[in-house]
Parts: structure tokens; C-alpha cells; sequence
């Protein structure tokens, strides 16, 4: 069984807070995490930072409960599009932006949401559920979006924090859920505080009031989450063949650079 | 199979196989109350109260409607063990993970164990390493 993904951590300033959040998810079960960067361009934030990596957050990562083995950490890029121009980041290979594992785009309109469904090459949608959808989700971008391996992300923290907040979450969550019947959906948390955190197996049920079945609520914290996370490597590298070959390492070297990569195109 | 029996006072034992499906009614919750502070601390009855405010505040009336029992409650601790109709389980599992304040102090349920039965809480399957 594949293990349990959040692919949402909020990246704070402050970093003692932010090792608090990633050791609680460790203890609830969550094998791996992605610490989330957003880029908002109505709030002038335009600069792609580096992401902090795990060996500079952790001196020895946490244990994930019943694994023994270390948690994963990912980055992963969200950007708040409103207008098509801001997604020229994603083209434009600029310096910083290889280092991110996972692409997520929050589209604010729905001639956006068509365009990041169709055309953009992202791993994950965001649908907005802090207040009402400004748009429809129609049908036919979402199954272009299926098509293409791309998943919709619900964030379920708002929903604890504030009872309008979860109306607006259960609404959009089911009028999502009509389209596209439980498939490519991921539930992940957006949590600030380690409190505001919950265990897998209690998203998973969460996902009934989202609409979701069994399987598909379960799938939304495991198998789907770890098809983003090789979405995204299968896009960072090439979508044929991957090919990579282990060189013994100097202990001095930077364990979060990956090791040498041949990359072989496919047809 | 029938074993036929070598004496001959013995009574040849005989085997039934019964096979029963959703035999039991009830779900068994083994749920964590944690506080942002330390050192507060709940009597069994308002813990009761918040489990049924938790249920009210999701599924309205209906829903504080749900009969749940507080089967053991450790005050100290604050860990907990619930009884549910199946039915119900849904229901109370997702009232309680959307659970945040008790007298506007930061909490959260953790749920530790589910099991249609109670001897099941005795051990947690979720921390078993395999390999």
C-alpha cells in the first residue's frame, strides 16, 4: 500500500514552527509531505525563492508512526493565477524553479481553471473552498484534466477553522464531486498550527461529507498523492524513460541533490 | 468433518460452521482529546457534552440525536473509548475531526483505534511494525 501524502504544508518564516508541523504529521502517520510555496501576483510576491531542504530543517528527520523509517519532504510551487501572463513562470525555466518537486496553479476564474486543466503543465488544481466558486467546473476541462494525469486538490483545514468556511467547503467539494465522480482528487491539509493537523484515516472518513466513496476518500490521502509526486518527477525529467544511474558519494556532498541523471527520451 | 471416534463410549464430536456477517452493531472508537495548553482538564460529563456539541455543530439535531455512549473515560489522560451504532460511525468520526475549540481554547480529537469490536482496542493495529 502506498503510504500517506500531504501534499500541503504551508511554508511558515519561522522555522521552529514549521519543524513542529512537519514532526506532528510524522507522528499522525503522514509518510510524506510537501511544504507549499505560494506566489500570489496581486500581492506583488513575483520572486521564486529557493526551497529550505530537509537536512537544513532537520538534523535527523522525524519517524513516521508505525514505519520506522524517516518522513519524505518534498516543495511544491502554488501559484494564485488570474491572469493567463502569470503562467509564464512555469515556461520560463527560470533559476529557482527546478528545485521544486510538485506545480500547482489556483486558478481564480474559469477560463483559467480550462486553461490549467488543458494546457499548463502543472500537477495539481486548486479549488478554491474559503468562499463561494466564482465559476462552473464544467465537464470537459475536468476530463481533459483526468486524461492528462492532472489531480484537483481540496485543502480541508478551512473547514475546521470556521463553520462558513465549511459550508463553503462541502458545497464546492460536492459540486466537484458531480463532475468528476470521486476520481483525481486529493485531500490535503493546509495547516498552520500542528492542532489543526489530522490523521490520515480521519481525512479519509472526512471525505465522505465531500462526497467521496470508500476507496476514493482513501485513494485522496494515499495512491493519488503519490501519482502527483510521479507526475511531477516524470515532468521535471522526461515523460518517456528515466534512466538513473548511483554513483558512490563523498559524505560532504549534499545529500539533496539527486544523484547523476541520464535522461533518455522515449518516443 | 465428522471425526469418528475409536472408543466406543465416546460420542462422535460434532463441528458447526456458522458464518455471520456484520455480527456486530456497534463501532468502537478509542479517541485522544489534546489541548494546545497542558493542564486542563474535562469530568466525564463535559466531555459527553462536547462529543454531542461536536455533533450538533456538523449535523445539527439529528445529529446530537446519535446515540453514543462514553464507555470508559480517563480524566487525567483524557483518553476516551466510544460506542456508536454503525450507522453512525460516519457521522461521529467527522463531527469529531472537525472539532477545533472547547471553551474558546484550541483543541483536537485524535481518533487512535476504530473496531467493530471492543476486544480489538486492546492492542493498536496502526502502530504494528510488519517488517
Amino acid at each position: 500500500m502506498a503510504g500517506f501524502v500531504d501534499l500541503n504544508i504551508p511554508h511558515l518564516p519561522e522555522k521552529e514552527s514549521l519543524q513542529k508541523l512537519v514532526a506532528s504529521a510524522a507522528h499522525l502517520g503522514y509518510s510524506t509531505v510537501a511544504i507549499n510555496y505560494v506566489i500570489d501576483y496581486e500581492e506583488k510576491k513575483k520572486e521564486v525563492v529557493k526551497p529550505i531542504s530537509p537536512s537544513e530543517l532537520f538534523t535527523s528527520l522525524p519517524m513516521v508512526q508505525g514505519k520506522s523509517k524517516p518522513i519524505k519532504i518534498l516543495s511544491r510551487l502554488t501559484l494564485v493565477v488570474s491572469d493567463p501572463s502569470h503562467c509564464n513562470i512555469l515556461r520560463a525555466r527560470s533559476t529557482n524553479i527546478k528545485f521544486y518537486d510538485i506545480f500547482a496553479v489556483f486558478p481564480k476564474n474559469g477560463k483559467l481553471f480550462h486553461v490549467a486543466c488543458t494546457t499548463l503543465d502543472v500537477d495539481l488544481v486548486c479549488i478554491n473552498v474559503t468562499e463561494k466558486l466564482p465559476f462552473y467546473i464544467k465537464r470537459p476541462s475536468v476530463n481533459v484534466a483526468m486524461d492528462r494525469g492532472i489531480y484537483f486538490e481540496l485543502v480541508y483545514v478551512p473547514a475546521i477553522k470556521d463553520s462558513t468556511m465549511r459550508r463553503y467547503t462541502i458545497s464546492n467539494a460536492l459540486s466537484l464531486m458531480q463532475i468528476c465522480r470521486g476520481k483525481n482528487i486529493v485531500l490535503s491539509s493546509a495547516a498552520e498550527k500542528p492542532l489543526q493537523l489530522r490523521g490520515p484515516y480521519d481525512v479519509a472518513n472526512l471525505g465522505w461529507l465531500f462526497g467521496l466513496s470508500e476507496s476514493n476518500a482513501k485513494a485522496a490521502v494515499s495512491t493519488n498523492g503519490r501519482a502527483v509526486l510521479l507526475h511531477g518527477e516524470a515532468r521535471k525529467t522526461a515523460f518517456g524513460v528515466v534512466y538513473t544511474m548511483k554513483k558512490p558519494r563523498t559524505p560532504d556532498e549534499d545529500d539533496s541533490t539527486p544523484a547523476t541523471k541520464k535522461v533518455k527520451m522515449a518516443l | 468433518m465428522i471425526e469418528s471416534g475409536d472408543g466406543k463410549g465416546s460420542k462422535p464430536s460434532s463441528y458447526e460452521r456458522i458464518v455471520l456477517k456484520n455480527a456486530s452493531e456497534y463501532y468502537y472508537l478509542k479517541i485522544h482529546l489534546e489541548f494546545e495548553e497542558v493542564g486542563i482538564s474535562l469530568n466525564a460529563f463535559e466531555f459527553k457534552q462536547l462529543i454531542i456539541s461536536a455533533l450538533k455543530q456538523l449535523h445539527g439535531e439529528v445529529g446530537a440525536a446519535l446515540p453514543v455512549d462514553v464507555l470508559s473515560y480517563e480524566e487525567k489522560n483524557l483518553f476516551a473509548i466510544l460506542r456508536v451504532p454503525i450507522t453512525g460511525l460516519v457521522k461521529l468520526w467527522s463531527a469529531l475531526t472537525l472539532l477545533d475549540t472547547y471553551q474558546n481554547r484550541k483543541c483536537a480529537f485524535r481518533v487512535i483505534q476504530t473496531s467493530p469490536f471492543l476486544l480489538a482496542l486492546a492492542g493498536n493495529s496502526r502502530e504494528l511494525v510488519l517488517d
